[in-house]
């Protein structure tokens, strides 16, 4: 009976197709409107690394004095060079990195291609295996050239495609400012969602950055941050080298240890090279640090903003008006067809077989509401990819967004039908029998 | 076939009580053909709608081909009335948007049959009411007495034991409905009960059996009186 009632229903799609198509459409944009909505939601509140995202971890330091200091302050969410140095020297997780963000200006020595400027990260060669970053040419650079600041460089494919076609660049230099840097790999296509490892100063929206250098070398070459900088107390000091001496924050930590549980014991640490810290006079502030795993991260840094929860549950709010027009609707059409089911029932049908009839006929219009609610959905996250983030397919739908769709329209539709069905099993044969 | 004894049928609102039926006995046997007269409002309607298990009784007793239909739920009045009843309508009651094959299918999907046993049945049913060559045509490509032939075929389809004709013949012209008349008059010779509905007389006077409701009580009439109310009629 169940494909009899389908049939049914995709029939009756046909009787009263004015009616049938405002059904649809209702259904449709409420859930075009609901899921594009969504989609950005579960996009950014997405485990960009999810494989090991419980081993990565952000820790963060008080690092102010106690001026204007309240109880709850949440900690500096980047590092001094100070701290960062110290962390990085002592190695005490599986695997550890710093970042700050690259202004940089590429020559590429020919003609048809004048000198253009590319976003870049000085970090160390730890990154590329911490965040599983892929390479499609050659690999990251060794911790050798860490220490010795070389002049080495890993490339974005986008960067990569723009200066050598599809070659493979490695061990090939490009001029960065004014000194060549040899091309050790280039990376694969990679873009992390939301983009989580430099939250401030970088949009969790925005692509990759197409080169990351040694932080040593942006060190020695005394590049400034392209980020956030934030300076208290004495302030930043006098030059380069009064800027890495201060107590200015401005570059991103990361750790991987080999497991969660690890984490007591890289606190125990923290603390300990806090209380260190302590007796050298910093930090003077209270909980003087936080270990952040990256899921806190995230949402310490509000990755997902107000504005698109909030934007999520108007969303739904609108969908929960369209639901009660399409209740309205359904009223409508099958008070209309109150003579149909007066013959089935006179020929036999309990009131649970039209129960199940109209139930099904409402998931029809579930169904074709999804289809064209899917299309809407599609178009609405392209449009707010396209204008909202850098990357143009950072907010995507994929099969489990494709899904949740299909079966958010037909469950809307099933329940904005259950009162019509309800209201369609309760009439009384006789008197439509009579009546017709 | 049809038995009923102290039958009632009380219709009630917060303001007032309507006995449509009101001691209510009538037997009707394997294979009669019965015509049900009596002036509107009478309650002839009620008496067919509580046949067919469309409506409650409020007291007495009422058995259908040997089962006691008082208080069964509603699944079990339905298949009841799919396996055992077959409705005819002044009205016709066409479903407007499934062809004739498929609107003679449908107290056979209730019932279960499997695609094969419903082709044939719908087949046979169509060709008993000469209809064989139109089964892909609609409600509103035929003429009121091919319509109501249409109905009578998916009453038939399900090979009830009882046919239940509400004025059959109310909304077709006389020669349409002497057709009708004798398609049921055939029906009723290969064994189908039959308990008709009707204000004509001629109809009525064609039954084997004629049954008069008046004010909700029911008077079986013998064969003078049948031909008296036919002659007065006539003379009116």
């Amino acid at each position: 009976m169940w494909n009899y009632y389908f049939l049914l229903g995709w029939r009756s799609l046909r009787r009263n197709p004015i009616l049938t198509t405002l059904m649809i459409l209702i259904l449709a944009v409420g859930i075009g409107t609901s899921m594009t909505s969504l989609t950005m939601l579960l996009v950014l509140s997405g485990d960009p690394i999810p494989q090991k995202s419980e081993r990565l971890f952000v820790p963060k330091f008080h690092i102010a004095d106690m001026r204007g200091y309240k109880a709850g302050d949440k900690p500096d969410f980047q590092f001094t060079y100070i701290d960062t140095k110290n962390l990085l020297r002592d190695k005490r997780a599986k695997r550890q990195t710093a970042l700050f963000g690259l202004s940089l200006t590429v020559d590429s020595g020919r003609k048809d291609l004048p000198a253009f400027s590319e976003r870049g990260m000085a970090t160390t060669s730890d990154i590329f295996p911490m965040f599983d970053m892929p390479f499609r040419f050659g690999s990251s650079w060794s911790a050798d050239a860490d220490d010795k600041a070389s002049n080495v460089v890993v490339i974005g494919p986008e960067l990569s495609e723009k200066l050598f076609k599809n070659e493979n660049p490695v061990g090939k230099t490009i001029k960065i400012i004014d000194r060549d840097y040899t091309i050790s790999g280039v990376l694969d296509v990679w873009q992390p969602t939301p983009k989580f490892y430099r939250l401030y100063g970088s949009d969790a929206t925005s692509r990759p950055e197409q080169i990351w250098l040694p932080f040593t070398n942006a060190v020695s070459r005394e590049f400034s941050n392209s980020g956030w900088n934030n300076c208290s107390g004495e302030g930043a000091g006098s030059g380069y080298e009064g800027w890495l001496k201060s107590e200015c924050t401005w570059i991103q930590y990361w750790a991987e240890l080999d497991k969660a549980s690890d984490a007591a014991a890289y606190r125990d640490y923290l603390s300990a090279y806090v209380a260190e810290q302590k007796k050298l006079g910093r930090m003077p502030r209270p909980e003087p640090f936080q270990l952040l795993s990256l899921r806190e991260w995230l949402e310490d840094a509000g990755v997902v903003g107000r504005d698109t929860k909030l934007s999520t549950w108007m969303a739904f709010g609108f969908l929960m008006v369209c639901l009660v027009n399409l209740v309205a609707l359904m009223l409508a059409k099958f008070t209309a067809r109150a003579g149909d089911i007066g013959v089935r029932r006179a020929l036999g049908a309990s009131r649970k077989e039209i129960f199940r009839q109209y139930l099904i006929e409402a998931g029809v219009v579930g169904l074709v509401g999804a289809i064209l609610g899917l299309g809407l959905s599609w178009y609405g996250v392209h449009i707010i990819s396209s204008r909202l983030a850098e990357a143009d397919d950072f907010y995507r739908m994929d099969f489990r967004m494709l899904l949740i769709t299909l079966l958010m329209s037909i469950s809307a539709a099933l329940l904005a039908g259950l009162l019509p069905t309800w209201r369609a099993c309760q009439v009384r044969p006789a008197i439509q029998l009579k009546s017709q | 076939m049809i038995k009923m004894q102290q039958l009632s049928k009380v219709y009630r609102t917060h303001l007032i009580e309507t006995h449509a039926l009101r001691g209510f006995d009538i037997t009707v046997k394997e294979g009669e053909f019965v015509a049900v007269t009596g002036p509107s409002g009478s309650g002839k309607t009620t008496f067919l709608n509580i046949a067919g298990l469309l409506e409650e009784f409020t007291g007495g007793d009422f058995w259908l081909d040997g089962v006691s239909v008082k208080g069964l739920d509603d699944n079990a009045r339905s298949k009841l009335r799919n396996e055992k009843l077959g409705f005819i309508f002044q009205g016709f009651n066409l479903i407007p948007d499934l062809n004739l094959f498929d609107n003679v299918d449908v107290p056979l999907r209730y019932r279960g049959f499997n695609a094969a046993e419903r082709k044939r049945r719908i087949e046979e049913a169509l060709g008993r009411v000469g209809l064989s060559s139109r089964m892909k045509h609609y409600p509103a490509e035929l003429s009121g007495g091919q319509q109501q032939r249409v109905a009578i075929a998916r009453a038939l389809a399900g090979s009830p034991k009882v046919l239940l004709a509400d004025e059959p013949t109310g909304n077709l012209d006389s020669q349409m409905a002497r057709g009708v008349m004798e398609l049921l008059e055939e029906i009723n010779s290969q064994g189908t009960t039959i308990l008709m509905v009707t204000h004509d007389p001629e109809l009525a006077a064609r039954a084997q059996r004629n049954v008069h409701i008046m004010d909700g009580t029911v008077t079986d009439l013998t064969q003078e009186t049948r031909l008296a109310l036919q002659h007065a009629v006539e003379v009116a």
